[in-house]
């Protein structure tokens, strides 16, 4: 039996999903030490800030610490484990590997590969902030069943890391450059965008310049969701996330593209 | 005259400064094995590219490249859907094992479950990898892992073959065992385009070649007919000094062409009986006398001095 056309090929959904399904593959194959550490970081984490910090800051916001960390601790999770898919994950398959080489000899593009990353990466995101959600609600940190909503900003947040690592790869020579990322761009997001304390009382400058940050938005979101506090604000900080993701991928695939197709 | 499943015209590639292809047109029929020669920076593997949209043609109203009627700038994926690509570089994905890189493939192709299943069996035992299902990519031999991409690019059961060097750097058992499986396929329909530089998998794959030096084309035709025609039919290799001291001795016939552009002397007749008197002053062991092949042909076309890109 012969293909006897080549108009027949894969639709776009199927295409996408292809490219995630190789990913999905690849992360499940160690499901024991990919899957664990996601229930584990949390239980480190509530550990070194109750037994220890929380001793001495009990109060944020007019809420209890932990509590006020647990509802952003999902998104920093998600945060990360997309950067460093798309990051050296990506640089790693692009020119190590070789893996994109060949898996575009199949009927994919190169805005489908990478676009199949972008979802990966969120898939990703979902599962660590779902993963988080569910470990420090068993200390009662977080009401539930409806912080399981955020999630769902977990993987707008995956998608959204994704799509921005997935530019910072477009410019990366050599796979050590991924540090001035990382040092200087992802882990001082992590201080400045509300987790672990309000941006309200930041000198001015700073307040604004964390508005830039992406993830001050899907923690806004989040907080929402999980306390039920809705705010017109709110459509503002949607808009941002979406319209992020968007130009950002856009311009991280036509960047990647010229990478990839000589 | 049935139409061809790949033409290529005027179709030049250049990296900034540098031209990799320059004004290449040929066309590749049905069923046929069509080889690319040429040194190393010859402009092989950009115009292998080029054709399943790996890379982009200059652009030029002229230029034209089909393949299958589809423009790989307008169509990539329905060429991608019908031919099968193996690359010159081995991009298994070492994270999976033989059956699973496999797997990712039929699902790139959308084949049904079972399908997939029956065809990856099939697969595996044509190329002889059967008891290799499980193992990791990292302990495949490279033999064996060229076998296997050969493999993945033939999921889809393509109609066109593209293969990039697909026995370079691999021992003679195995190349002879993956020329076997080739002609196989072309037995059974299947069109291959390849690039090699070795002369000898041009001369048993190939009904038609095509010998590229420096982005152009050299010379195109059967390998039988460009051996015919384009050299002498013998050639006397004299190997060591002292027999070219000894050669340089006598007097040339008219019939016999010389070539000492290298260190090792050559000399063309089209009679064998010219070579043979001169042979009669030589020790054995310091020559050899034999009919002239493909690689004869391409070193008198693409000189036996090495250039930059080389």
């Amino acid at each position: 039996m012969s293909n006897n056309s080549g108009a027949g090929y894969p639709s776009l959904c199927h295409r996408l999903y292809a490219v995630w399904y190789r990913h999905y593959r690849v992360y499940t194959k160690n499901l024991l030490s990919n899957g664990l550490p996601p229930f584990l970081e949390p239980l480190i984490f509530l550990a070194g800030i109750g037994l220890g910090m929380g001793k001495y800051v009990s109060e944020m916001n007019g809420m209890p610490y932990l509590e006020y960390l647990a509802s952003g601790l999902p998104l920093s999770a998600a945060m990360f484990t997309a950067a460093f898919e798309c990051s050296f994950g990506t640089f790693i398959r692009l020119e190590f590997d070789r893996v994109y080489d060949g898996m575009l000899a199949a009927p994919i593009t190169v805005g489908n590969l990478l676009a199949g990353e972008i979802l990966w990466a969120g898939t990703k995101g979902l599962f660590f902030s779902t993963a988080v959600i569910l470990v420090v609600s068993c200390f009662g940190l977080l009401p539930m069943p409806v912080s399981l909503l955020a999630s769902a900003i977990g993987f707008v947040t995956g998608c959204m890391f994704a799509a921005l690592s997935l530019l910072v790869t477009s410019f990366v020579k050599t796979i050590n450059h991924f540090n001035f990322y990382f040092t200087g761009f992802i882990s001082p997001m992590f201080f400045f965008s509300g987790i672990v304390f309000p941006l309200e009382n930041l000198p001015a400058a700073m307040r604004y310049a964390a508005e830039i940050f992406p993830l001050t938005h899907s923690i806004r979101l989040m907080r929402a969701i999980v306390y039920g506090q809705w705010h017109p604000v709110l459509l503002a900080d949607a808009a941002f996330v979406l319209v992020f993701t968007l130009v950002i991928g856009f311009f991280a695939i036509r960047r990647l593209r010229k990478r990839l197709i000589v | 005259m049935p139409e061809p499943v790949i033409s290529v015209a005027n179709v030049s590639k250049t990296y900034g400064k540098d031209l990799a292809v320059d004004a290449l047109s040929f066309a590749v029929m049905p069923r046929a094995c069509f080889g690319m020669l040429g040194p190393n920076g010859a402009g092989k593997t950009t115009m292998m590219k080029m054709i399943y949209g790996k890379s982009i043609r200059d652009r030029n109203p002229e230029s034209v490249i089909s393949v299958f009627g589809y423009d790989p700038q307008v169509d990539e994926l329905s060429i991608k859907n019908i031919a099968g690509v193996v690359p010159q570089e081995d991009n298994l994905d070492e994270e999976l094992n033989v059956i699973q890189n496999l797997r990712i493939y039929a699902t790139l192709y959308n084949l049904r479950t079972e399908i997939a299943a029956a065809r990856i069996e099939g697969l595996l035992e044509f190329m002889e990898l059967g008891r290799k299902k499980k193992t990791k990519i990292k302990e495949l031999s490279g033999g064996m892992k060229r076998r296997l991409i050969i493999a993945r690019a033939l999921l889809n059961n393509p109609r066109l073959l593209i293969l990039d060097e697909p026995t370079t750097g691999l021992d003679p058992q195995v190349r002879h065992v993956i020329w076997e499986k080739l002609r196989g396929l072309k037995r059974k329909g299947m069109t291959i385009l390849l690039t090699t530089h070795y002369m000898e998998e041009a001369t048993q794959m190939c009904d038609r070649v095509l010998i590229m030096d420096k982005a152009r084309r050299i010379m195109e035709g059967p390998p039988a007919r460009l051996v015919a025609d384009q050299i002498e039919a013998y050639v006397l290799e004299l190997l060591s000094p002292k027999a070219h001291d000894a050669v340089r001795g006598l007097r040339m016939p008219d019939t016999v062409r010389v070539d000492d552009s290298t260190d090792s002397m050559r000399l063309y007749a089209r009679d064998i009986d010219a070579l043979e008197d001169i042979r009669r002053h030589l020790t054995p062991g310091e020559y050899s006398l034999r009919q002239s092949d493909l690689e004869d042909v391409f070193l008198n076309a693409t000189g036996r001095k090495l250039h930059v890109k080389q």
